[in-house]
């Protein structure tokens, strides 16, 4: 029995005989959240968790998290519209973190380095799977198939890998020795087999493949120009503007040289173009869209689908942009086209709801011209699989690529409708590939969707100060003349920098905070890793469920659950 | 070697011979002259001691309390005023079982204002839990005050040594003090079990609840009344280094046949003793000298009272409204005498009321004489300098 | 939720990186920032330390016999003479030539009110004593009873609004300048909110030989009326509104302030505590009382300069900003 000693003096921490947790009506758990710019990206990439390791100086480590997911950063933090800086929480507070520029130079970084890829080497008896298609979508799918301990075949019709990031991006803005570097960096990956010039449909049919291998992808992008267009018929002498751009590409020069061009779309084609003209020396470069300059506010379905950064660039090399214009017709003298009818047009709702573009009669316009250049899109190229291909593209489930009506063949990119971007087609490679292993399992595909980002609203900003990002130096438009890569990289310590600007959403950054303000003392730091992930146990002996570490937490790692 | 000294520069000395290493002390009449004095040789490098002047007696007490809790030996002294407005640190000084020694320089209270000698002070702080040692002469002043903190240390409880104000503190008399190695052979250096140590990390003061009060008061009690051996003990050691002793818990003194006897405490006890001695037609009395209020030694006290008749008791404080404070204590400790002394009760020299030789006679003749007062009286009040209603 | 821990909590408690004044199993309500500010504070100072600490919550909360909270040696004695106790602690300690260092702790009635005196005493004496008020601004532990401390127009059990009052007729005590009259060597303001500026600023106190002096603003949940969760939040207000300026001062003079970015309206740091609830009801005398606290404010930040000009303004020394790897600035 406990003995009253003189003056009833007690001894020191005693108070851990009584235990306060049983206080508790909500406890405290670490939770981790998507950050938005991981929902956000196409690619499926985790900034922030790469963001962290590069703020703690691992950048082999940072590119490890990112090939997780893509394997070519290089590229895409060259060419990729960065939707996951749209969608930073940190725009909320000064500015996004320059993530693209980050990934860029991790992608770099391991070039320069020669960091391999975190692959296993396939086992004999690995399973094979088959890609067709040597895009970003076929080259994602093929790559996560690898990282699954398969045996790919991957097969391409051209003679070089890369599909359109190769054959159409100009080299301003992605240098062929980046693409030629990270390609054979991810080519020389053991158990793929590599074919050029092999295309499916005349060199091997889908039935050879599917004999052949547990699965097959399918990633053939659109290649085939359209033959009509919504506005007017392309006449058969018209090259279009994937026709000459890719020429200029792979050539350096272009055909003709007119004094006005007008252009008619708003994709990457039409915006690449317009700018190689300018550089050629075109001095009118006109670009007629149905849409407008994309521009934050601006709704996506009223945007054009080149990036925001792209037409800009465009705008400031003078390129006239004709927003919300459609083309009634082209005016012709003889076979020679010499000018166009051009009208006021915007997407209206119509009674059933359903978007519609609409001409303003009386707003009729004349533009002149020596040459007009559709730009409007491509189709698939279905020759060999036709059964699959349905109105230009492949119909496939959203998430996981899966062809319509078809088991074993998936899809993804280019090739699907509503995809157009080298990111997109990197997710869809990823995913597709998650499926095929899953579909050779046996295994159930659950629908999927992108993790639910933690919001704005659910961090604590009163513990990080402003900052402005670090931009990366862009070539002022007047020496934007040869093929000099427009935009620099980011030094290091501005890669740094922007790691440390990064908030962490959702992820413990091991600030100390919820350790230092618990009035408890129920938060105990651990230097090993917790199983939670963090570096923090809650003592729930004696955590009296105030909430402080919730509240406080600046990254919304911590939530209270009712008891 | 007798020495001719007040009494306040005596104690002063003597508190310094026992080596306190804080003293802290607020300035009140008539305790002033013993902390002047302690100051002086503090200045004058005679004693290594923190010497507080504090802002105030609460201070005085709780810097006392701090500096033995943190391992030193503390002083303080205080009177009157003083002593009430340290009360609520003295209770708590004495619940923590904190060792120290204070010197009371007993005087009455406000109000009004009296700046003179009773014994109100110390006897307000009866149920406060310190040791009160009262003190006859000012040689008994410096002895009790070398005792006091062997006493305090060994039985982990505050002492008061009450010395009236004036009468002693402020009067020349010869006595002796002991000498330095007298003092170090006596008392050892300072130690407190439970004190604070950073090695020892305990928390002194905890909110101590019904569950378990009773038990920590039941302690205090115990250890105040073991504290009576240690009081006789250290009188019996102190007079073994020093040829004298003070009278342990209660002393009996003048006619061991007396039938009657006289119960003081301090110093009145020598002005009756002269008024006995100067007229042999007087009744003989038997002296009781209470050196012990607290612990209140009942068993010495019945064996200091055996064969008496009558017993008075002498007080110079009250209780308003019910009489005395010592008087009714005595008389309850001598119920269980196969045959107790009738019990007087008076209180006298209130205010430092002048005690003259009359007294005796006064007292004496209020016990046995036609008149007999009531129970309990102020026995040297005029109630001719009072209305009617108030007499 | 209930997955087998990983830890050996015991183990990891005891090898935790920081010393641990105050422990677990307190008895403070939940998210008491005195149970905070007392564990950041003791913290701060490290296990070579005695403690003073007067009657008051913290007190009750710590020590119910046989249970002690605190890893320090540590007493209370009674309400008031806190600093005194401090006093002769330091005093013995001294002599006895050790260099344990004196901390007085006390809730703002133990110093502004009943223990001003002592507190006042060992200042003038210049003891090496560290005293910390813990403000939460009332009586909280005999239950929310009205201080020199409480500001005006603050709700408490004995100024409570009524047809005739709104809230405490007076002002809030300012107690930093009364100490700093009595010209010691250092004196500061900290809040919870900023705990690398608390510790830091406990630490150059303790640095500081003479006595020296710290008020911690503390967020009482139950005494305020808001959010346990919302304590840091609360005291982060009333910094940012101006409210409570955090500064610090050498022998009186203005030597540091934690400057204010963005002030905020006061009403954002009342509205969320029930104890200005009062004040926003749509009466005239309410809005009259919101703006006398926002005139407060005001004049707090002129006064301090509290707001700064240029880059300047952002020099927080990192008190207020964490990093990944917790490298907080103290
Ligand atoms: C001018 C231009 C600029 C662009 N700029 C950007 C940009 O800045 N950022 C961005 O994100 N996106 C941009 N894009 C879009 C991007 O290039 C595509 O979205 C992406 O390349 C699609 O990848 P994919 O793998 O689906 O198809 P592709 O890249 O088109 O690759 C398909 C591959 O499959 C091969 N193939 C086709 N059929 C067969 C077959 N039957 N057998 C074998 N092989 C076959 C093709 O030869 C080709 O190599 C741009 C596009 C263009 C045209
Ligand atoms: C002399 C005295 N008067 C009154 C009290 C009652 N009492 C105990 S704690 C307290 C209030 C403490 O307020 P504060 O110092 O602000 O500390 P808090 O509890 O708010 O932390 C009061 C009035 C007491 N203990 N002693
Ligand atoms: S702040 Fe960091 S984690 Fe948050 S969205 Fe931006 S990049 Fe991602
Ligand atoms: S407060 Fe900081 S250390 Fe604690 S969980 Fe949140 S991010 Fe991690
Ligand atoms: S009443 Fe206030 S100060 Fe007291 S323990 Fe509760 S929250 Fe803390
Ligand atoms: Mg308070």
């Amino acid at each position: 029995m406990i003995q009253i000693p003189p003056g009833a003096f007690a001894r020191p921490g005693t108070s851990l005989e009584f235990k306060t947790g049983t206080w508790r009506a909500e406890r405290p758990v670490h939770q981790r959240r998507a950050a938005p710019c991981h929902s956000a990206c196409p690619a499926g990439e985790d900034a922030q968790a790469y963001l962290a390791k590069v703020e703690m100086g691992d950048m082999r480590g940072a590119w490890e998290t990112v090939v997780a997911a893509n394997p070519l950063p290089a590229i895409t933090g060259r060419v990729c519209h960065h939707p996951c800086e749209s969608a930073c929480n940190r725009a909320h507070y000064d500015e996004s973190i320059t993530i693209h520029g980050v990934e860029r130079f991790l992608g770099d970084e391991a070039l320069r380095q020669g960091w391999s890829y975190p692959v296993p080497i396939p086992s004999a008896d690995a399973p094979r799977m088959a890609v067709v298609g040597s895009g970003p979508a076929g080259l994602a799918a093929a790559y996560h198939l690898l990282r699954g301990g398969c045996r790919v075949t991957l097969i391409e019709a051209m003679p070089a890998a890369g599909g359109t990031v190769r054959t159409a991006i100009p080299h301003y803005r992605l240098p062929p020795d980046v693409l030629e570097q990270e390609l054979d960096h991810m080519l020389a990956l053991p158990g793929l087999d590599f074919r050029l010039r092999t295309q499916l449909g005349r060199d091997v049919s889908l039935e050879e493949l599917r004999a052949d291998h547990e699965a097959v992808f399918l990633g053939p992008g659109r290649r085939k120009g359209r033959e009509g267009s919504a506005d007017f018929a392309v006449p058969g002498n018209l090259r279009t503007g994937l026709q000459l751009l890719e020429a200029w590409v792979a050539g350096g020069t272009l055909p003709e040289q007119p004094r006005s061009v007008a252009i008619v779309g708003g994709g990457n084609t039409a915006v690449d173009l317009a700018r190689v003209l300018r550089r050629e020396g075109v001095e009118q470069v006109h670009l007629i869209s149905h849409q407008r300059v994309p521009a934050p506010g601006v709704p996506a379905d009223d945007a054009m689908r080149a990036t925001y950064r792209e037409v800009s660039q465009a705008l400031e090399e003078g390129v006239t942009i004709h927003e919300h214009r459609g083309v009634r017709r082209l005016i012709l003298r003889g076979e020679r086209v010499v000018g166009m009818e051009l009208v006021h047009m915007k997407k209206l709702e119509d009674a059933d709801g359903r978007l519609r573009r609409v001409a303003f009669e009386g707003t009729e316009t004349v533009l002149h011209v020596d040459q007009v250049i559709p730009a409007i899109g491509q189709d698939v190229d279905g020759s060999g699989f036709e059964s699959l291909v349905r109105r230009g593209y492949m119909e496939v489930e959203p998430w996981w690529g899966t062809v319509d009506g078809q088991s074993g063949i998936f899809s993804g990119g280019d090739a699907r409708s509503d995809h157009g971007t080298v990111s997109e087609a990197v997710g869809d490679g990823r995913r597709a590939a998650a499926a095929m292993l899953r579909y050779r399992a046996g295994k159930q595909l659950e629908p999927g969707a992108p993790p639910e980002p933690i919001p704005y609203s659910d961090l604590n900003l009163s513990y990080f100060e402003t900052a402005p990002a670090s931009k990366e130096p862009v070539l002022p438009p007047e020496q934007r003349l040869g093929l000099e890569e427009i935009e620099g990289g980011l030094q290091a310590n501005a890669v740094r920098h922007e790691a440390h600007r990064c908030l962490s959403c959702g992820d413990c950054l091991a600030c100390d905070n919820c350790w230092t303000l618990c009035p408890d003392q129920s938060v105990l730091k651990t230097r090993e890793v917790a199983a939670d992930g963090s570096h923090y146990v809650f003592d729930y002996d004696f955590c009296k469920g105030c909430g402080i570490c919730a509240h406080e937490c600046p990254t919304g790692y911590i939530r209270m659950i009712p008891e | 070697m007798a020495l001719a000294l007040e009494g306040s520069q005596a104690l002063a000395r003597t508190v310094a011979l026992c080596r306190p290493q804080v003293v802290a002390a607020y300035p009140i009449t008539p305790q002033t002259h013993i902390v002047e004095g302690i100051a002086k040789l503090v200045a004058d490098g005679h004693l290594a001691c923190e010497m507080v002047s504090v802002e105030s007696e609460h201070s005085a007490a709780s810097v006392a309390l701090g500096a033995a809790a943190a391992g030193s030996r503390a002083y303080t002294a205080s009177a009157s005023q003083g002593i009430l407005l340290m009360a609520e640190v003295l209770y708590d000084i004495s619940g923590l079982r904190i060792p120290l020694v204070m010197t009371c320089a007993n005087r009455a209270l406000s109000g009004p204002l009296n700046i003179w000698n009773d014994q109100q002070d110390s006897m307000s702080m009866r149920d406060s839990g310190w040791i009160q040692l009262y003190c006859a002469t000012n040689q008994e002043a410096v002895d009790t005050t070398v005792q006091a903190f062997r006493i305090a240390e060994r039985c982990e409880l505050p002492v008061m040594v009450c010395v009236d104000g004036f009468t002693l503190t402020h009067t020349l008399e010869p006595l002796e003090l002991p000498t330095a190695e007298q003092v170090d052979g006596f008392l050892p250096v300072y130690s407190f079990r439970h004190g604070l140590d950073p090695a020892d990390p305990r928390s002194l003061g905890t909110l101590v609840g019904p569950e378990h009060f009773s038990e920590v008061r039941h302690a205090h009690h115990q250890a105040m009344m073991r504290a009576q051996t240690e009081i006789e003990q250290a009188d019996a050691d102190w007079a073994a280094v020093v040829g004298r002793h003070c009278g342990g818990l209660v002393e009996a003194r003048g006619d061991p046949e007396a039938r009657l006897g006289i119960l003081t405490l301090g110093s009145v006890l020598g002005t009756l003793e002269d008024a006995m001695d100067s007229d042999p037609e007087l009744p003989r009395a038997r002296f009781i000298k209470l050196r012990s209020f607290r612990p209140f030694p009942a068993e010495a006290l019945r064996r200091a009272c055996e064969g008496l008749d009558h017993l008075i008791v002498l007080e110079r404080a009250l209780s308003p409204g019910a009489g005395g404070i010592v008087g009714p204590e005595v008389q309850t400790a001598l119920i269980e005498m196969e045959e107790p002394p009738r019990v007087h009760n008076y209180a006298a020299g209130l205010g430092g009321r002048d005690l003259s030789l009359d007294l005796y006679s006064r007292i004496v003749q209020a016990v046995f004489g036609a008149e007999r007062p009531r129970e309990f009286a102020i026995i040297d009040a005029e109630p001719d300098l009072l209305p009617e209603s108030d007499r | 939720m209930n997955e087998q821990p990983l830890h050996d909590l015991d183990t990891l408690r005891a090898r935790q990186p920081r010393f641990r004044g105050l422990e677990s199993g307190h008895r403070a309500c939940q998210g008491c920032g005195e149970a905070l500010a007392a564990r950041l504070t003791t913290e701060a100072a490290g296990p070579d330390v005695v403690v003073a600490n007067a009657t008051g919550c913290l007190e009750v909360f710590t020590t119910p016999w046989p249970q002690s909270a605190w890893r320090l040696p540590w007493i209370h004695s009674v309400f008031g003479n806190t600093a005194a106790v401090a006093a002769g602690m330091e005093a013995a300690l001294k002599q006895q030539g050790r260099a344990t260092q004196v901390l007085a702790f006390a809730g703002d009635g133990g110093t502004f009110d009943i223990g001003f005196q002592a507190l006042s005493g060992m200042m003038e004496r210049g003891h090496d004593v560290l005293f910390v008020c813990f403000d939460n601004e009332a009586y909280m532990n005999t239950g929310v009873q009205r201080s020199g401390s409480t500001p005006h127009a603050a709700m408490t059990t004995t100024s409570p609004p009524g047809e005739l009052r709104m809230g405490k007729r007076h002002m809030k005590k300012d107690i930093l300048s009364i100490i700093a009259a009595h010209h010691i060597p250092y004196a500061a303001t900290a809040s919870v909110a900023y705990p690398s500026d608390l510790r830091k600023k406990v630490r150059r106190a303790m640095d500081t030989e003479g006595a020296s002096f710290l008020q911690i603003h503390s967020p009482c949940p139950l005494g305020w009326g808001h959010d346990g969760a919302k304590t840091i939040e609360v005291a982060r207000l009333a910094v940012q509104t101006g409210l409570f300026p955090v500064i610090e001062m050498e022998r009186g003079e203005l030597i540091g302030t934690l400057p204010i970015r963005e002030p905020r309206p006061v009403s954002d740091y009342l509205k969320l505590q029930n104890r200005f609830r009062h004040l926003f009801a749509s009466e005239y005398r309410a809005r009259k009382e919101l703006e006398h606290l926002q005139a407060i404010a005001n004049r707090n930040i002129e006064r301090f300069e509290l707001r700064g000009v240029g880059p300047e303004t952002y020099d927080t020394e990192g008190a207020d900003t964490v990093h990944r790897g917790g490298d907080r600035w103290a």
